[in-house]
């Protein structure tokens, strides 16, 4: 198929219109980063005067200085690695043993567990009840575990890991049990060194998860001291979380805006780690995603 | 009920479903018996079953207001949006990826789409609102540039349904990209490779080849997005839009009017039969596509 000659007209507008479209859609993708890049090294009178533009007039590190010279954006990601790793390791490790358990033949209630975890997706009581216990009845306001808990268990990931679990033949599993063995040793020693690929994409949507999530925060957290990085960058530039003349960055009404320039600059930093990354992750994603939507 | 022996048996594998069984229990389960706020007329002092009970009081309010109708229609419209143009550029994107002939130029246009997918909404609606700000915004100085006069978005509702659903795709694309992609990639080179010899060309192949065998995939797809029209896409929306009033006859979706009654006005009981509203046509929904898909293909329903 490589060597076809095109002689028809229609077959040369498709090519042409096919790289043209993809072309600008992915430009899309990548100016906006160059845009934020440059903004935020621009000068803070060029943008009020000039608006936002690739070609500012002045350039400025003014920005930077101001961010990194305050705590706000180092304790945010601080709050915001905290909770990614902790919540990752745990969501990983829970949902890993409860998609194990429900893949063996031998768990004759396999089938009922498997119900109550679905039956939440498709029917629940609403935002009011779940606020109302999570803040009254569970005490989770204003508090680290607020931003973890929520998330620990996804039924979506518990069924990716019965799935995979499932292909693993039950011999394996049985002939360790007759060397001895209780069913966690076998679970940690022998099914998940088999488990690595599954592991490796429940691992990176979790943490994706947990690292973009700011609904947790803003149903839950008042406490600036607790802000995770996408509400902390949500309300810098919502302009709620103002900046003090002097250098720190305070809540309420007194001092002034911060200027356009920190705000780039704040949401520069944001997107840092995660575009560093991207290379690296994104093949695990692309499998992860064609897994699951086999089963979709 | 549970037989003991059984759980006897196989303790050690129940010891290892139980943490999740009882996190999940926490949140997704223990909220349940609170849809009962929808029924009454909740104070903090007495929580939800100490406070009277005021029948569909809260229903009546809601549903004669102009909200019920606005928000309502506001999240099927939205989503409806999001469902037909997203699958229909996602398809699109997928054919033309494949037609591509530099493998290394299509790995790295496929890579390129996928990055909005990754960012947080938060960034996604920052970027939006770098271009539409109205004093500095690129849009506006783009306009100003070729000449007309600049548009005042943040004032005008009618634009935002468009920016809302095009912020949508932009995040999704990446994703359906991948998974219609796989599909096309799936399908067996000899059919092409015979309608060549008959004459065909390349359009003509995807038109009779490789749009008819996406068609299951698309349908399966959509049918189950479908199936979930009545949730909207809080994040998204309360992101881009916030409290930006202005903005809310278009954009004001059920859970959005449901956070501010919560948060800005402590409105739990209507909240809560707003709520309850739609998670109970939402379920409907559900199962009507569900029975739908069925009807369609066994395999990919959802129970």
């Amino acid at each position: 198929m490589q060597d076809r000659k095109f002689d028809h007209i229609s077959e040369r507008i498709l090519d042409v219109s096919v790289y043209i479209v993809l072309t600008l859609f992915c430009l899309s993708t990548v100016l906006p980063f160059i845009l934020i890049l440059i903004v935020s090294v621009s000068d803070e009178a060029s943008i009020i005067n000039n608006g936002y533009s690739f070609f500012p007039s002045r350039f400025s590190l003014e920005a930077y200085k101001l961010i990194f010279s305050d705590s706000l954006v180092l304790r945010a990601y601080l709050v915001t690695t905290i909770v990614t790793v902790t919540g990752t390791t745990l969501s990983v490790l829970l949902c890993g043993m409860a998609g194990y358990g429900i893949s063996l033949k031998k768990v004759k209630y396999r089938g009922n567990i498997a119900l109550y975890f679905y039956l939440p997706m498709i029917f629940s009581a609403g935002l009011v009840p779940w606020y109302l216990v999570v803040t009254k009845t569970l005490h989770l306001k204003d508090n680290i575990f607020a931003l973890i808990l929520p998330y620990l268990v996804s039924p979506f990931h518990i069924f990716l890991f019965r799935n995979y679990f499932k292909t693993i033949p039950d011999s394996l599993r049985e002939s360790a049990e007759i060397d001895g063995g209780t069913p966690f040793q076998i679970f940690i020693r022998i099914i998940l060194p088999l488990a690595k690929p599954i592991l490796a994409t429940v691992l990176l949507f979790t943490a994706l998860g947990y690292w973009n999530d700011w609904m947790l925060a803003l149903w839950l957290i008042d406490d600036k001291d607790l802000y995770p990085l996408q509400y902390m960058l949500y309300r810098i530039m919502s302009l709620i979380l103002f900046k003090k003349s002097g250098g720190g960055m305070s809540v309420g009404d007194t001092g002034t805006v911060p200027m356009q320039s920190v705000q780039v600059a704040t949401l520069f930093v944001t997107i840092g780690p995660i575009i560093l990354l991207y290379p690296f992750v994104q093949k695990y994603f692309v499998k992860g995603i064609m897994m699951g939507a086999i089963k979709e | 009920m549970l037989k003991k022996r059984e759980l006897w048996k196989n303790r050690s594998y129940y010891m290892m479903i139980l943490p999740a069984i009882i996190v999940f229990f926490l949140f997704s389960y223990l909220p349940m018996p609170g849809i009962i706020i929808a029924f009454k007329d909740y104070n903090f002092m007495d929580g939800i079953f100490g406070s009277p009970f005021i029948g569909l009081e809260n229903f009546k309010f809601f549903f004669m207001s102009e909200y019920a109708w606005r928000t309502t229609f506001n999240t099927l419209w939205i989503n409806a949006n999001n469902i037909f143009w997203g699958t229909f550029i996602a398809v699109m994107f997928a054919i033309m990826l494949n037609e591509m002939r530099n493998m290394h130029l299509k790995k790295l246009y496929q890579n390129l789409m996928f990055i909005p997918y990754f960012l947080s909404v938060i960034i996604l609606s920052r970027i939006v609102g770098m271009i539409f700000n109205n004093e500095i915004g690129i849009a506006n100085r783009l306009i100003e540039f070729l000449g007309g006069d600049p548009i005042s978005w943040t004032t005008e509702a009618k634009h935002w349904v468009k920016i809302i659903v095009g912020t949508n795709i932009w995040k999704g694309v990446g994703y359906g990209v991948i998974i219609y992609l796989s599909t096309i990639v799936g399908i067996d080179k000899g059919i092409y490779e015979s309608s060549y010899l008959d004459g065909a060309n390349r359009l003509q192949m995807i038109r009779y080849i490789t749009l008819p065998l996406l068609v299951p995939v698309i349908i399966i797809l959509t049918l189950l997005s479908i199936g979930r029209i009545f949730f909207g896409d809080f994040q998204t929306i309360y992101a881009i839009v916030g409290n930006n009033g202005a903005l809310l006859e278009t954009t004001d979706i059920i859970e959005t009017y449901v956070f501010r009654a919560v948060k800005n006005s402590a409105e739990f009981s209507m909240a809560g039969a707003v709520g309850m509203y739609q998670s109970v046509v939402g379920f409907i929904v559900i199962l009507g596509s569900n029975t739908l898909v069925k009807l369609y293909n066994k395999d990919y329903s959802l129970f």
